[in-house]
């Protein structure tokens, strides 16, 4: 395969989408992708939210690697500035298309691309507060018209159209629920007063709002398959290896909150992985252990390219030498929307059935069976011999947050 | 010898381009006296080409040369400083230098200093209220949303009445952002509360980014040193970036944003925030 392209949807939930098994069909264009997809079944992000997942995703770094800092440090190395160490500087096209504030070139995301787009200057309504996939997509197929694919080109796409605020279009919601007959300002209005207060207190809204969430998911499906569409117009598609996965899932009540807070649990942190046109396991699904940390590296390997040294993941492929280990997360463990220099970290590590967190805020430590309970509902902490092993495995990253 | 070589067809094309600036002048100085306006200059490539074209344009046509008219943020690059100290001396440039000194002496001329709006002058606290702000304080940064209305359009806007100006001439151009894609040549803008009648004239309207860059170097025209150390818009000190180590020139002029450097970006990622709920 000659491209690579990583697409990444912002704060999609493993359990919406049909290959894994959701029954209700909101995902049909992803599902269809798995007869030539590797599907990772264990796949991790590295942390619940942006901030903190992408520099797994694209420095294959960890965010206590550096102090806390708005902007990326120039410690991290993009994978898009290893592909031009590597590679030479003219030898792969690199373009990036996306529009969330927290990754754009304020932030420091825009270092290292030959094209860098992060909608930051466009205009957008309150209700729908950044630039949606169709109109990524349009970027997309005029900058794929503009450059010589005949060269190897590497493209990160990211969508934010599941991202809160809800507020989908009508035809998307009737796919869900015809019942739901909320305008526009109501839904906005829920999304002030309820996720933004992580009010859990009535099922029924929580429920509701997994809802709306839900047709965002049947919206960014759609806009998918156009952006394929899009690959296969310019003839990039058969030549491209797709690595689709999140930053991190989205939380509807499972563990007292709404949103994607610092919180360390399966609605958050395992997320859906697939790549299609893999070099193996093509229409197979893949049970080992991955983590966000492991797409650089395995961008690299696609190339042929040589591993980075800075990189803290390892190659997907081939898959026989992939490392047997345990994955680790880490970010700061806020409770609410904004994040507070106050808020304490929060880590966890899952090695095999088991999962162990540790909030330092609490100084508490929560250990889960995730083969009897995979919604992380049983805290089993006094399980001592199955929590002492993680727990030693996880000690020497509680408090390295460098200051 | 010039700074770089073009060949004959680029020449005529930039004599054309300066012939048509000269041409809007023409126009200006058909409606208004040369009292009457104002050259705005930032001692950016701009608005220092729109100068050195007014100037070739009044030696030619035997009249004085407007004044010139900057303004102080509180925040400038002392290179910027140089630039217009120098060469208002040297081309005999009469420059007027305006600032909110209200506004400088409540923040102490510190950035980032929180200015409490109970501190500034009636003029200012009614600017404020006017912009719709209703915040008790604010941090003095000049091109945060309340800061670029206080020190630039209210001082513009205070100067141009004090001075009786009835027209000023801008340098910008249609390619630098796509707000200004349709800017025409001149445009009269009608007094409103706080603000005088006045014409906004633009010549270099029709000049691209690289334009400027191939007239200015084919000319020899003077350039502040820091487009050369790699920045390709100057605006306030800490809200200008460079955008690469090479000048300004050699950059990709055609395929990347002239303005990424420049943070309207910290203004509008933080807006998106705000939107998406996390300030």
């Amino acid at each position: 395969m000659k491209h690579v392209i990583l697409f990444t949807i912002d704060a999609l939930r493993r359990d919406t989408l049909g290959l894994y098994g959701n029954t209700q069909g909101f995902t049909p264009f992803l599902d269809s992708l798995t007869v030539d997809s590797a599907v990772f079944t264990h796949a991790h992000s590295v942390a619940p939210y942006t901030q903190a997942s992408f520099p797994g995703i694209l420095t294959s770094t960890y965010l206590f690697d550096t102090p806390r800092e708005q902007k990326l440090s120039e410690k991290r190395t993009l994978i898009c500035e290893a592909l031009k160490r590597r590679a030479g500087v003219n030898e792969i096209t690199t373009a990036a298309f996306h529009s969330n504030p927290y990754l754009s070139g304020y932030f420091g995301w825009n270092r290292g691309w030959d094209t860098f787009y992060d909608s930051m200057q466009d205009e957008v309504e309150d209700m729908s507060p950044y630039i949606n996939g169709n109109a990524i997509n349009q970027k997309i197929d005029a900058w794929l018209g503009s450059v010589d694919t005949g060269k190897p080109l590497f493209l990160w796409v990211h969508y934010m159209d599941v991202h809160e605020p809800y507020v989908p279009q009508r035809r998307y919601i009737d796919r869900v629920d015809g019942s739901i007959k909320l305008s526009r300002e109501q839904m906005f209005a829920l999304f002030k007063e309820v996720v933004l207060a992580r009010d859990v207190s009535n099922p029924q809204t929580v429920q509701l709002l997994r809802k709306l969430y839900q047709a965002h998911v049947c919206e960014v499906d759609e806009y998918a398959r156009q952006l394929f569409t899009v690959l296969e117009k310019h003839s990039v598609l058969p030549d491209s290896t797709v690595i689709i996965t999140t930053d991190h899932g989205e939380e509807f009540g499972e563990h007292g909150g709404l949103s994607h807070d610092g919180k360390m649990y399966a609605e958050l942190v395992h997320v859906p992985q697939l790549i299609v046109n893999a070099p193996e396991k093509r229409g197979e699904s893949c049970d080992t252990l991955v983590s966000g940390l492991d797409i650089p590296p395995t961008i690299l390997e696609l190339y042929g390219l040589e591993p980075e040294q800075s990189f803290q993941g390892s190659s997907l492929f081939p898959l026989s030498r992939y490392p047997e280990k345990g994955l680790y997360g880490e970010a700061v463990g806020k409770l609410a929307h904004k994040i507070k220099e106050t808020d304490k970290p929060a880590y966890y590590y899952r090695e095999g059935q088991w999962k162990v967190i540790y909030r330092q805020e609490e100084y508490s430590w929560e250990l889960y069976d995730l083969d009897e309970d995979p919604q992380e509902q049983c805290n089993r902490i006094g399980n001592v011999e199955a929590a002492e092993g993680l727990k030693h495995a996880l000690e020497p990253r509680i408090g390295r947050e460098p200051i | 010898m010039p700074k770089i070589n073009l060949g004959a067809e680029r020449i005529k094309q930039l004599n054309d381009k300066i012939a048509k600036s000269k041409e809007i002048f023409q126009q200006a100085f058909d409606r208004f006296s040369v009292r009457e306006t104002r050259l705005i200059w930032s001692g950016g490539k701009d608005s220092t080409l729109t100068l050195w074209i007014c100037r070739q344009y009044c030696r030619e046509k035997g009249i004085e040369l407007p004044k010139a008219f900057t303004i102080d943020e509180g925040d400038a690059f002392v290179e910027i400083d140089a630039m217009l100290h120098t060469y208002a001396r040297e081309w005999g440039v009469s420059l007027d230098w305006g600032r909110n000194e209200d506004v400088l002496k409540a923040a102490n001329h510190t950035l980032d200093a929180e200015v409490q709006v109970a501190d500034l002058n009636e003029r200012n606290q009614a600017e404020i209220k006017r912009i719709g702000f209703d915040l008790k304080a604010f941090p003095f940064e000049a091109e945060s949303y309340v800061g670029n209305h206080l020190m630039k359009t209210v001082v513009f806007n205070t100067y141009i009445e004090d001075n009786a100006v009835k027209a000023v001439f801008q340098g910008l151009r249609w390619d630098e952002q796509k707000a200004r894609a349709k800017d025409p040549f001149f445009e009269d803008v009608e007094a409103a509360e706080l603000t005088p009648a006045h014409t906004r004239w633009r010549p270099i309207l029709h000049f691209t980014e690289r334009d400027i860059w191939d007239t200015t170097l084919y000319f020899d025209i003077p350039y502040c040193p820091l487009y050369e150390k790699g920045y390709r818009s100057l605006g306030a000190k800490t809200t200008s970036l460079k955008s690469s180590d090479v000048p300004a020139w050699e950059q990709d002029l055609e395929n990347t944003e002239e303005r990424a450097g420049r943070r309207q970006d910290k203004e509008k990622t933080m807006a998106r925030l705000r939107q998406l709920g996390y300030m």
